[in-house]
């Protein structure tokens, strides 16, 4: 059976393949003592730094001047190749024209002789000598927050250690910068203080937000590193979808948009110093303590969202209650995990629900054509943030449907999506209900995200004609009409040996 | 029949066909009605697997269907009765998880999206409407009205006595084998009829079959040879007879052997030598047959009883000093236990631990079978009227089944079906003659006079008739509401006592709406997440299949209970103080210890309760360290509160059942709502073990086992060191001080 679905898979991907813009994303091989040509420079950099979720979410404002003497496309933005893996949603844009969209991002594999992997921002006109540009780069960090104290009792506050440089990793020289780093909180006990970078206090503290800089930093090598360490509180738990699979189900004949969400979810925060105590947990619930430990997972869902459920590897978790929305207003699926996931704990879970296909999909000016907008992910919504380590997307579509296309909506401000080329896109074919040739499935692979994709729209295209339709009742017809002339054929037989 | 307009339909060949239609739709009805009956739990939960056997057997289904049946046939489970390991494939009955992984595979090959959790779960309920069918085919043999199938396919169809077993989610072995034991034996009863070879291999064929599913094929083995037994010793010898319990008894012995865990017992264990035994038997009475048809007279005849007599006497102390001497197996333990019900509890207790090899109470038999239990004697009686060869089998079964399930609460599974037919047969009698407008007339009186003419004299009497339609309306009135109401109460005794998942309990809040505590999924799936692939699970048997469906850990005992000492080791852990037990925890590479609490709950089912026979399990294989008297006050008591014995409260199950319980109450105010009474001010100490996990209302209570101290100290010593206490000095020698020279 196994054996049988993979050829008809290998058949079916290579005639569809061919009508698509599916992308793997492949990373540029370079030398391994490859320097980035000195052709630029930040005039000003300015890094917000935000630690208020369980992940870092950096924004990086830097004015770029061309200094070489053609005109330049370019640029080139490094990490550390350890720390390049956890970069998620990476964006870049023209600051002053936001609307205008993301610039082509690629990346690269790493340069053995710096470890550094670089992200190429492709300008997407030349700069021109000794014109600016103001980029905006944005991305988030993740599992870059380390716990401190590692281990805490199950009352206590919880703290967070979070490690980067003074200096913004460049590859060029920069004139002067600063960092903004916003904390949750002011309780911010341990944070490094510098001493010779630059006049007056370093950083200025200003409520939950501390200011190191701005530094001249003209006469700095780029790449180099200036150890700044803080560590503050962060009394929630620091949620890590491990894995997020996600199937939309589309069906003509049901009208049915059919979702499942299967998570993988850890906490990254301090573990339990001793063992789980229950009486603590019964009275630190009765009084709502803030705590470390997951206690409750709220979902929303888009309106007319109905039959949720909330099940895991044994049973319905009986521990949910659905909100639906009236009407217009989005319904809320609130989750209580079986037990309270504490740091190092995990816990896996489906959550489910169907919708009216109709506020999905609809049918292009071109007939038989099709165009489906959903969500890319849904995930819960939590004030401490959620982080996806890897997110597969698939989109099961009618059995049948092919020429597929797929596009991120854009808007004028980051979706939390990497760019179009940065997810792994494949096409395959997927059997069930009787299918006979299997249903047309898109499959989106990205690593890396946040919940800030929350928001983030998936558009895909299809082709579906009305013969496609039409097979599976066609078929079925076939198949028990062969099956009613087979049995009428048999009873005729006579294989009695008597003599009549 | 008044209507006219219906005699086109009612009469003739259209109105055979249209009998036969209705007969059909009736019996589809039937079988509908009985799988919906069976829906309720999951109609009220969810599609989730129930108790405890079950789990195991939907663990074994998935290997199977994820390994395929060879890996399945040869399966070592190692992550059972560590460190022992099961030889899982060998030890189980396959049949259940074939047909199940079969009907999967089927479904996959129409891709039929279906996930093996829910083929598991309708299963039973799938296979009762097929039993209803069988039931229904089997009654037809025992009698020409046409109703007593249909009222006995109803019957099967909903009574508790069956549904007890079979209700959705309840995926055990009895799920498939009531079917195949009401076929196998309407194939046995066609093929005595018919004398036919097919119908005596299609016998065997099921036989073979419900050998594969379920230990109770014992029954079959048993019960047909005695049937065949009576009917020679009635001088009702004939060739059908022969062939086909000759052809039975070949083909399904050949079968049964073919699985592993039943393998050479038909030839070597005595539950069966009674089968083996009229084997041999019907060849002697089948040659004096034989020799009779050429020599006749009565001299010879009684010569040849007398040899007959001779020999099976005979093969009989032959077969004694067979068992007595080894090369047959003596009798298992189960068996002597259902002749003397006071047996198991002396000798084997883990049989007696069970509840349902408890006797049955009285009223179970009408709570399980409501009005059919008097109708059941009115019918084996019309048995003796009527007197054929399946008559007599009717009457065997139902005198043997009566017994065993008087003996044994379990059994009573194997008696509803034979007390289905006879009150069908009994039921539709009473209809037959009272549901008629005609009055008899002299005709018919003839007729029925010519019929009876053949049946035996004794049982030959003048034919009644009813002529009053005002008797007729008054009992077919009261029986109709009979019917109403044990329609009415098998619902009810679904809903109420067979539909409860067990591993789900529901309640409801003051507002009506229903509560589900999920205390024991909650803690297994903790397990399941938050513990090493491999840690070992030590708890009481009855959990282990759960922790191994559910938590898919190792465990060290579950449901199989093969070893007995394996469980009384855990018993023996459960049972001693500390310092006695944490050697036992530490040999056995046990992680975590659960156990179960219902005293914040009032949930009866919990360890304490269950903790005698935990003690007196130890105590048969170690009489010399655990007592059960230990654990009773001096006034017989069995108590947990102040008053409760030095032993039970340095026991290690009552030690990590109250652990830090009070702390959840007011200073000296922990109440057990089990056992309703007022528990010491004071926590128990553990120093061996550390509290790992409580489920929410506390029914589940894990703990994890220290690793040895660091420091090379007893842990009771680290204990009161990290307290802060100072060291207690460790002898007070009385003698005057010497110096210590070693």
């Amino acid at each position: 059976m196994r054996f049988f679905t993979a050829t008809v898979l290998g058949l079916l991907t290579s005639s569809l393949a061919a009508a698509t813009n599916l992308t793997s994303p492949s990373r540029l091989a370079l030398p391994a003592d490859f320097k980035p040509q000195q052709v630029f420079k930040n005039t000003n950099l300015v890094r917000n730094t935000n630690l208020e979720k369980g992940y870092v979410r950096e924004t990086i404002n830097v004015v770029v001047e061309n200094i070489d003497k053609q005109a330049q496309s370019d640029y080139y933005i490094p990490f550390p190749s350890d720390v390049f893996e956890r970069v998620g949603g990476f964006e870049v844009r023209d600051k002053k024209a936001t609307d205008k969209g993301r610039f082509v991002v690629d990346a690269t594999e790493v340069v053995s002789a710096s470890g550094n992997q670089y992200f190429i921002v492709h300008l997407p006109e030349p700069l021109a000598p000794k014109s600016q540009i103001t980029l905006g780069i944005s991305y988030s960090v993740l599992n870059s927050l380390s716990p401190r104290p590692a281990t805490i009792g199950q009352s206590d506050k919880q703290y967070l250690h979070y490690a980067f440089s003074a200096y913004v990793p460049s590859a060029y020289q920069t004139i002067t910068q600063k960092t903004k780093v916003k904390f949750p909180s002011t309780d911010v006990p341990d944070y490094t203080t510098t001493s010779d970078l630059k006049s007056g206090a370093d950083p200025e503290r200003k409520g939950a937000t501390f200011t190191y800089g701005p530094y001249d930093t003209a006469k700095v090598v780029p790449g180099t590193e200036y150890p700044i360490a803080v560590r503050y509180e962060f009394t929630n738990p620091v949620v890590t979808v491990h894995l997020l699979e996600r199937d939309l189900e589309v069906s003509h004949w049901g009208g049915n948009l059919a979702t499942e969400d299967r998570y993988w979810l850890r906490n990254n925060g301090s573990e339990l110093t001793g063992q789980f105590s229950r009486v603590d947990w019964t009275f630190a619930n009765y009084q709502r303590a803030p705590t470390s430990a997951v206690r409750e997972i709220t979902y929303p869902l888009k309106p007319g969202s109905v039959d949720p459920y909330f099940i895991d590897d044994i049973g319905n978790v009986s521990t949910s209650r659905y909100r639906p929305g009236n009407g217009k207003t989005a319904g809320n699926l609130e989750l209580k995990p079986r037990y309270p996931i504490f740091g190092g704990w995990n816990y896996s879970f489906k959550v489910g629900w169907n919708n009216d296909l109709a506020a999905f999909l609809r049918e292009t000016a071109k007939p038989d054509s099709w165009v489906l907008k959903v969500p890319f992910i849904q995930g819960p919504k939590a004030s401490e943030g959620v982080q996806y380590e890897r997110v597969v997307v698939r989109v099961v579509l009618p059995e049948g449907a092919h020429n597929v296309r797929f596009q991120t909506a854009e808007g004028s401000s980051s979706n939390g999506l990497p760019g179009a080329n940065q997810i792994h896109a494949s096409l395959s074919s997927f059997k069930t209900f009787m299918d006979t040739l299997g249903r047309t499935t898109l499959t989106l692979e990205v690593d890396g995200l946040t919940d800030e994709a929350r928001d983030a729209e998936l558009i895909v295209t299809y082709d579906y004609t009305l013969m496609d339709a039409l097979r599976k009742p066609l078929t079925l017809f076939g198949g028990l009409l062969s099956v009613f002339i087979a049995l009428w054929a048999i009873s005729n037989i006579d294989v009695s040996i008597k003599k009549r | 029949m008044a209507q006219s307009s219906l005699d086109v339909l009612l009469k003739g060949s259209s109105g055979k066909s249209t009998r036969g239609l209705l007969r059909i739709i009736i019996l589809l009805t039937i079988a509908a009605a009985a799988v919906a009956s069976r829906l309720f739990s999951v109609i009220r939960f969810e599609s989730i697997i129930h108790e405890f056997d079950p789990w195991f057997n939907f663990r074994a289904t998935k290997y199977l269907v994820q390994n395929g049946f060879y890996s399945f046939w040869d399966w070592f489970d190692d992550r059972t009765w560590h460190p022992l390991g099961r030889v899982t494939g060998g030890t189980l009955y396959p049949g259940l998880m074939v047909t199940s992984g079969v009907i999967y595979h089927i479904l996959r090959l129409l891709t039929i999206p279906v996930d093996i959790r829910n083929v598991c779960v309708l299963l039973a309920p799938g296979f009762s409407g097929l039993t209803a069918l069988a039931m229904y085919l089997l009654t037809r043999e025992m009698s020409h009205s046409p109703s007593a199938g249909l009222l006995a396919a109803a019957f099967m169809g909903i009574t508790p006595g069956y549904i007890s077993r079979s209700v959705a989610g309840s995926y055990d072995n009895e799920a498939i084998a009531i079917f195949l034991l009401v076929f196998t034996f309407f194939l046995w009863i066609k093929a005595v009829k018919n004398g036919s070879i097919m119908w005596g291999a299609l016998t065997a064929l099921f036989y073979g079959y419900m050998v594969s599913a379920w230990g109770g094929y014992v029954f079959i083995t048993n019960l047909i040879p005695l049937h065949v037994f009576v009917l020679l010793c009635m001088g009702r010898y004939s060739s059908r007879l022969y062939i086909s319990y000759t052809t039975w008894y070949a083909l399904g012995t050949l079968g049964s052997m073919q699985i592993p865990f039943v393998g050479f017992l038909p030839i070597r264990n005595s539950d069966h030598m009674s089968a083996l035994g009229v084997f041999g038997l019907i060849q002697l009475v089948a040659f004096a047959e034989f020799v009779r048809a050429y020599l006749p007279g009565k001299q010879f005849q009684k010569l040849l009883t007398s040899m007959v007599l001779l020999t099976f006497g005979l093969g009989f102390t032959g077969l004694i000093l067979l068992s007595v001497s080894g090369v047959i197996a003596p009798w298992s333990g189960r068996f002597y236990s259902l002749w003397d019900t006071g047996y198991a509890k002396i000798h084997i207790p883990i049989i007696a631990s069970v509840s349902e090899h408890q006797p049955t109470a009285w009223p179970a038999f009408f709570f399980d079978l409501n009005f059919l239990i008097w109708l059941f004697p009115a019918g084996v009686f019309m048995c003796f009227q009527n007197l054929k060869d399946e008559h007599v089998f009717v009457i065997i079964y139902a005198v043997l089944s009566s017994y065993f399930a008087g003996v044994m609460v379990r059994l009573m599974l194997t008696l509803t079906p034979i007390v289905c037919v006879a009150a069908a047969l009994a039921l539709s009698t009473i209809f037959d003659s009272f549901l008629v407008m005609t009055k008899p007339t002299p005709e018919s009186k003839e007729k029925a006079n010519a019929d009876k003419s053949k049946a035996f004299s004794s049982t030959k009497k003048p034919v009644v008739g009813i002529y009053s339609y005002f008797s007729k309306a008054i009992v077919t009135g009261s029986l109709t509401i009979y019917l109403l109401m044990f329609v009415a109460h098998c619902t009810w005794v679904t809903s109420n006592a067979y539909s409860s998942p067990s591993v789900v309990l529901a309640s409801r809040l003051p507002d009506g709406s229903q509560h589900i505590i999920d205390d024991y999924r909650e803690a297994y799936y903790w397990l399941r997440q938050n513990t090493e692939d491999n840690a070992k699970i030590m708890s009481w048997w009855d959990y282990g299949y759960q922790i191994g469906g559910m938590a898919d850990r190792p465990t060290l005992v579950d449901n199989n209970t093969w070893n007995n000492t394996h469980i009384a080791t855990v018993g023996k852990a459960m049972s001693s103080r500390e310092e006695v037990s944490y050697p036992i925890l530490r040999q056995h590479d046990v992680d975590y210890v659960l156990v179960v609490f219902g005293g914040l709950l009032g949930y009866s089912g919990d360890d304490l309760n269950k903790f005698l026979w935990m003690v007196r399990i130890a105590e048969g294989i170690w009489p010399d360290e655990i007592k059960e008297r230990d654990f009773f006050t001096a006034r017989g008591e069995y108590r947990v509160d102040e008053e409760a014995t030095p032993t039970m409260k340095n026991s290690l199950m009552y030690k990590m059942s109250y652990y830090n319980y009070n702390s959840l109450f007011p200073a000296g105010q922990a109440v057990d709502r089990v056992r309703g009474v007022k528990l010491p001010a004071e926590s128990p100490t553990l120093n061996t073990l550390e509290e790992a996990f409580t489920s929410e209302n506390w029914i589940i209570r894990i703990f994890k086992v220290k690793d040895l101290d660091n420091f090379g100290r007893d842990h009771s010593n680290a204990v009161s060191f990290d307290k802060g206490l100072k060291r207690k000095r460790a002898t007070k020698k009385k003698g005057p001080r010497v110096l210590r020279t070693e």
